[in-house]
């Protein structure tokens, strides 16, 4: 009995350790700015939020993320609770977005509404949604993905 | 006029600018933090030393805007830091400020869901900036 105690103990003191797994690691030593800039966000969006926190301990995929008039990306590696950000667009992408910075932002900003899905009827939402008709916004493996797709803008959006 | 860059008269004009701004005011509705822009020294640029610009940003209103050393900016909640140089080309309108943080040459500090859920309201607060006339240092 005394023992078991002690183990459990000994187990705290470990977790609380630095070498407890981070939500969202760097693939690179040296991550781009715009790297950081998406880890940072998908951190402190599911840090704070319950519903956010579900959606990222269940997900997994490799999303790309392209900004055409930066000429940068990311690869997002979601594996159930745990994001890996590559620099750059790594290959076996379920999911490739391709859109300016501005809409990139956007996305970022859409609001979710009912039964999490993320609306597309206020300004933000019809911005998103009249680029993606336009071809300024390019979603690749959409159609076969959308569950996957909703999953991903829920935890993206800050609103 | 056109006033000197980063100077107390730039930031009284720039402060006007954006209270005279009708999309600032509704983008930036319940925004309450303070923003600072640390203006880092180029002094072949003739641009000697760091400077701050502090801004005390409140529900679509600039209260005060003002310009200091740069640990002043730093103190806020909010700092974005760059060269001189930099922010010459943001407020010229060659360097998109959104696409300056993607890229790394805008350095932004602070909670990063906040900043982007008001991505409008610090565009437009670009857009203010680029309304001033400035005497540029590097330019006489």
């Amino acid at each position: 009995m005394h023992d078991s105690g002690s183990g459990r103990m000994a187990r705290r003191a470990i977790k609380a350790t630095s070498k407890e797994p981070r939500l969202v690691e760097y693939a690179s030593k040296e991550p781009s700015a715009f790297a950081e800039m998406l880890g940072g966000l998908i951190e402190a969006n599911v840090l704070a939020n319950a519903e956010k926190k579900k959606d990222f301990d269940t997900l997994v995929a490799r999303v790309g993320i392209w900004v055409t008039d930066i000429e940068e990306g990311v690869t997002l590696v979601f594996d159930a609770g745990q994001l890996t950000v590559y620099n750059g667009l790594e290959p076996q992408r379920t999911i490739t977005i391709r859109a300016e910075a501005e809409t990139v932002m956007s996305l970022s900003n859409l609001k979710i509404g009912v039964f999490g899905m993320p609306v597309y009827y206020d300004e933000v939402g019809r911005s998103v949604a009249l680029k993606l008709v336009r071809g300024k916004l390019k979603i690749d493996g959409m159609l076969p993905n959308i569950a996957t797709l909703n999953r991903v803008t829920r935890i993206f959006s800050v609103q | 006029m056109a006033v000197k860059a980063f100077s107390s008269e730039w930031a009284e004009l720039f402060k006007d600018e954006v209270n005279k701004s009708s999309v600032y005011k509704a983008a930036g509705k319940g925004w309450k933090w303070t923003v600072g822009l640390v203006v880092e020294a180029e002094p072949d640029k003739h641009f000697p030393e760091s400077r701050g610009v502090v801004m005390d940003l409140f529900d679509g209103e600039a209260r005060d805007i003002t310009v200091g050393p740069a640990a002043d900016a730093q103190k806020c909640d909010f700092v974005i830091t760059a060269p001189y140089s930099r922010w010459k080309q943001v407020a010229t309108k060659e360097l998109d400020a959104t696409k300056g943080m993607l890229q790394g040459k805008l350095k932004l500090k602070g909670d990063l869901p906040t900043i982007v859920r008001y991505t409008k309201a610090s565009q437009e607060m670009t857009e203010c900036t680029t309304r001033v006339p400035v005497e540029w240092p590097d330019e006489q």
